[in-house]
C-alpha cells in the first residue's frame, strides 16, 4: 500500500497475532465465577505501565470507583485513551498515575498545564471517534482500519496515523492502527458472576473496549443471576469470556450519573472540575480517595444512604434501562 | 434586507447569543439530520430549531443517540450519556455508531462550536497559540472532527472576537477546506461534497465564496460591517450586499430561557445586553 503521509507519534504496538495468542494464553473460556473486590480487580489487574482504556467517564457511567482505586493503590505510567472523558485524565495525571493520553476529548485544566510543564505527561492526538474506531480494528482482530475523518488536520502528525492510497478505490484515505489496550474498565448496568455484562442505553465504546483489551474488569450496578442473562440474551452488551474479573460495585459511577439508576452529585461534579481546573488534585485525593480503605466506606462515611437515596430518586427515567 | 425574519413580536430586550441561537434556528429544515455538538449552542440551537420552526428535523449526537425527544432541561454537562437527552429516541447506540452513520452520508448538517476559525474554515479546538508563541493545549476535538469531515455540511457557532478569525488556526482540529485549494479536503482522505457552510455568530453570519473563503454576508441590526470587521484578526471577504439578520422574537426567547438554556449557561456567557432605542437596537455599555 502506497503511503503518501504518515503522523510522527508513538502509539499502542500493533500486534493481531500476539493479541490472539495472549487470549489464547490467557482469556478463560471456562464459564467461571469472576466476582471480586474493586481492590483486588486493580491489582490483578491494572498494572505500571499499562495501556487504559475505561469507558464514558467519572461523570457518566463510568468505572469511577476503579478511577478511584487505581489512584488509591497508587499505579504509575499509565497511557490513557482520552476520548470523551472530562476529568479522570485530570484526576489520573494529577494524582501521578498517567503519563501518556491519546487525545479524543477531555478537560483540561491547571492539572494537565503543569504536568505538560514539568514534562510529565505525552499528549498524541487523535478525535473522539477516531479513538472509538482505533478500538473498533481492536476489537476485530485487524491491524488497522480507514476512517473518513481525521485526514488534513494538525492532529494527524502527531498521530499514529497514516494517509495511504486505498489499494480498491485509488483514493487518498486515513488508517488508523488498531488499539489493544492492556486493560479496559467497564461499568455496566448489571452482570452476572462469569462477567456476562449488559450495559443500557447509550454508551462510547464499551463493547469494543472489552474486546479490544487483553484484560477486562467489569464493575456492575446489579450482580443478576445467569438465568435472568439467558432470558434475554439480545441484552448482553459483553460476553463472558471477554471479562477477567467482575466487581459489584453499587453508585460504582458516583459521583457521575448512571442513566436509569441514579443521578449525579452535582456538587461533587463540579468539585472535580475544580481539582482539575485549579491543580487541586492533591486535596481531591486527600479528601475522597486516600481516607478510605475503599469506595464503599467512602460512600457511607462521606456520602451517605440519605444522598445516595436522594441520587437514585433524581433520575426520574427508567425506560430503556430495565430488561 | 433583513435576513431569516421569524413570524412573531420582536423582542425589544436580548442578549447577543440570543440572536446567534435564535438565527441558526430559523434555519434547521425539516427532515434533515444535524449532529450536533455535545453542549451548549448547539444544543439548544437545535432543541428551539425543532419546536418552533421544523418539528421533523431529527438529530444525533455522538454518543449515538439519534432522534430524541428530550426532557428538559438538562443538569450541567449531562447532555451525553444521560437519561435526559437521550429520552424517547427512535435508537440508542455508540460512537461508532454515530461515526459511522456520518462516514455514510446520513447526516446533512453538522452543527459545532470552536476555539477559532480561519479564512478556509478550518476549526480549532485543541490548542491555541499564547503570546510567547508556545501553543497552550486546551481538549481535543472531541466528536468535531468527524462531524467537519463526515457531515454534509458544517455550520459553526463562534463569538465575533479578533483571535477567534484568523488567517491560519493554531492547530486544526475540524477540517474545513484546508489550505483552501480545489479537492483540498478529498486529497486528504475526506469524503466527497462536504465541508463548511455557514459561520454564525452573536454578531455576523458568514458563507464560503466560490473560491472557498470565508464571506461576510449578514450582520446583526447593533452592529456595523466594520464593528465585525474590527473584530476579525483576519478580514473575510464581504458580499456584495451584507443584510441585516432579524432580532429574536418573544416566542423565541420564552422558549430559549424557559424551557432550554433555564440557568442561563449558555446565553448568559460573555455575551452583550441588546436594546430597542426608539427605532435602533443599541448594545449596553459593559456588554
Amino acid at each position: 500500500m502506497n503511503v503518501l503521509a504518515e503522523g510522527s507519534a508513538p502509539y499502542l504496538t500493533v500486534d493481531p497475532d500476539g493479541f490472539r495468542e495472549y487470549v489464547r494464553e490467557h482469556k478463560s473460556r471456562a464459564l467461571e465465577p469472576k466476582l471480586t473486590s474493586a481492590q483486588d480487580a486493580v491489582a490483578r489487574f491494572v498494572a505500571d505501565g499499562d495501556y487504559l482504556v475505561y469507558d464514558c467517564n467519572y461523570l457518566q457511567r463510568g468505572p469511577s470507583v476503579l478511577i478511584r482505586e487505581i489512584i488509591r493503590q497508587g499505579r504509575r505510567d499509565l497511557w490513557l485513551c482520552g476520548k470523551f472523558t472530562y476529568v479522570d485524565v485530570g484526576l489520573l495525571v494529577g494524582a501521578g498515575c498517567a503519563t501518556k493520553v491519546d487525545c479524543g476529548f477531555f478537560y483540561q485544566g491547571k492539572a494537565i498545564d503543569r504536568a505538560l510543564d514539568e514534562g510529565r505527561l505525552e499528549i498524541y492526538e487523535y478525535s473522539n471517534v477516531v479513538m472509538t474506531l482505533r478500538l473498533q480494528a481492536g476489537a476485530m482482530g485487524v491491524p488497522f482500519l480507514p476512517v473518513r475523518s481525521f485526514g488534513g488536520t494538525d492532529g494527524f502528525p502527531q498521530s499514529g496515523a497514516k494517509l495511504v492510497e486505498d489499494p480498491y478505490t485509488g483514493r487518498p484515505t486515513v488508517v488508523v492502527p488498531a488499539l489493544n489496550p492492556d486493560v479496559a474498565l467497564i461499568h455496566a448496568h448489571q452482570a452476572d458472576r462469569y462477567g456476562n455484562a449488559r450495559v443500557f442505553g447509550t454508551g462510547i465504546a464499551h463493547m469494543e473496549s472489552a474486546l479490544a483489551s487483553r484484560k477486562v474488569v467489569v464493575t456492575a450496578e446489579e450482580i443478576v443471576d445467569t438465568e435472568e442473562i439467558r432470558r434475554d440474551p439480545g441484552r448482553t452488551s459483553i460476553p463472558y469470556y471477554a471479562v477477567d474479573a467482575v466487581v459489584h460495585a453499587p453508585f460504582g459511577a458516583y459521583p457521575g450519573t448512571c442513566a436509569g439508576y441514579y443521578g449525579s452529585d452535582t456538587a461533587h461534579v463540579v468539585e472535580t472540575f475544580a481539582a482539575v481546573g485549579r491543580d487541586g488534585v492533591a486535596g481531591y485525593v486527600e479528601k475522597w480517595i486516600d481516607p478510605f480503605a475503599n469506595d464503599g466506606e467512602m460512600l457511607a462515611k462521606l456520602v451517605g444512604d440519605e444522598k445516595l437515596e436522594q441520587l437514585r430518586a433524581n433520575e426520574t427515567i427508567r425506560e430503556g434501562y430495565r430488561p | 434586507m433583513t435576513m431569516l425574519e421569524a413570524p412573531g413580536t420582536k423582542a425589544t430586550s436580548f442578549n447577543e447569543r440570543e440572536l446567534q441561537i435564535v438565527t441558526v434556528a430559523r434555519m434547521i429544515e425539516n427532515a434533515r439530520t444535524y449532529w450536533v455538538a455535545g453542549g451548549g449552542s448547539p444544543m439548544y440551537t437545535i432543541l428551539l430549531g425543532k419546536r418552533l420552526y421544523a418539528p421533523a428535523a431529527q438529530y444525533i449526537t455522538e454518543d449515538g443517540v439519534i432522534a430524541p425527544e428530550p426532557m428538559l432541561p438538562f443538569e450541567p454537562v449531562m447532555t451525553m450519556v444521560a437519561s435526559r437527552p437521550a429520552y424517547q429516541a427512535l435508537a440508542w447506540g455508540t460512537m461508532n455508531m454515530a461515526g459511522n452513520h456520518a462516514q455514510l452520508g446520513y447526516m446533512d448538517y453538522g452543527l459545532l462550536n470552536c476555539l477559532q476559525i480561519d479564512r478556509y474554515g478550518n476549526l480549532n479546538s485543541t490548542a491555541v497559540r499564547g503570546d510567547d508563541g508556545k501553543l497552550r493545549h486546551f481538549g481535543g476535538p472531541g466528536g468535531a472532527d468527524t462531524i467537519a469531515a463526515a457531515c454534509w455540511r458544517t455550520i459553526v457557532m463562534t463569538d465575533q472576537e479578533r483571535r477567534k478569525f484568523v488567517e491560519r488556526v493554531d492547530f486544526i482540529s475540524s477540517p474545513g477546506f484546508l489550505e483552501g485549494t480545489p479537492e483540498a479536503r478529498e486529497r486528504a482522505g475526506l469524503p466527497r461534497g462536504t465541508g463548511p457552510w455557514r459561520v454564525v455568530t452573536p454578531w455576523a453570519m458568514y458563507d464560503y465564496d466560490d473560491e472557498r473563503r470565508l464571506r461576510l454576508i449578514a450582520v446583526a441590526p447593533y452592529v456595523t460591517v466594520d464593528d465585525v470587521l474590527a473584530e476579525c484578526e483576519c478580514a473575510p471577504q464581504v458580499a456584495e450586499r451584507v443584510e441585516t439578520l432579524a432580532v429574536p422574537t418573544e416566542e423565541e426567547l420564552q422558549v430559549l430561557r424557559g424551557h432550554l438554556d433555564t440557568q442561563g449557561q449558555t446565553t448568559g456567557v460573555r455575551s452583550g445586553w441588546v436594546v430597542l432605542e426608539g427605532e435602533r437596537y443599541v448594545r449596553q455599555a459593559g456588554g
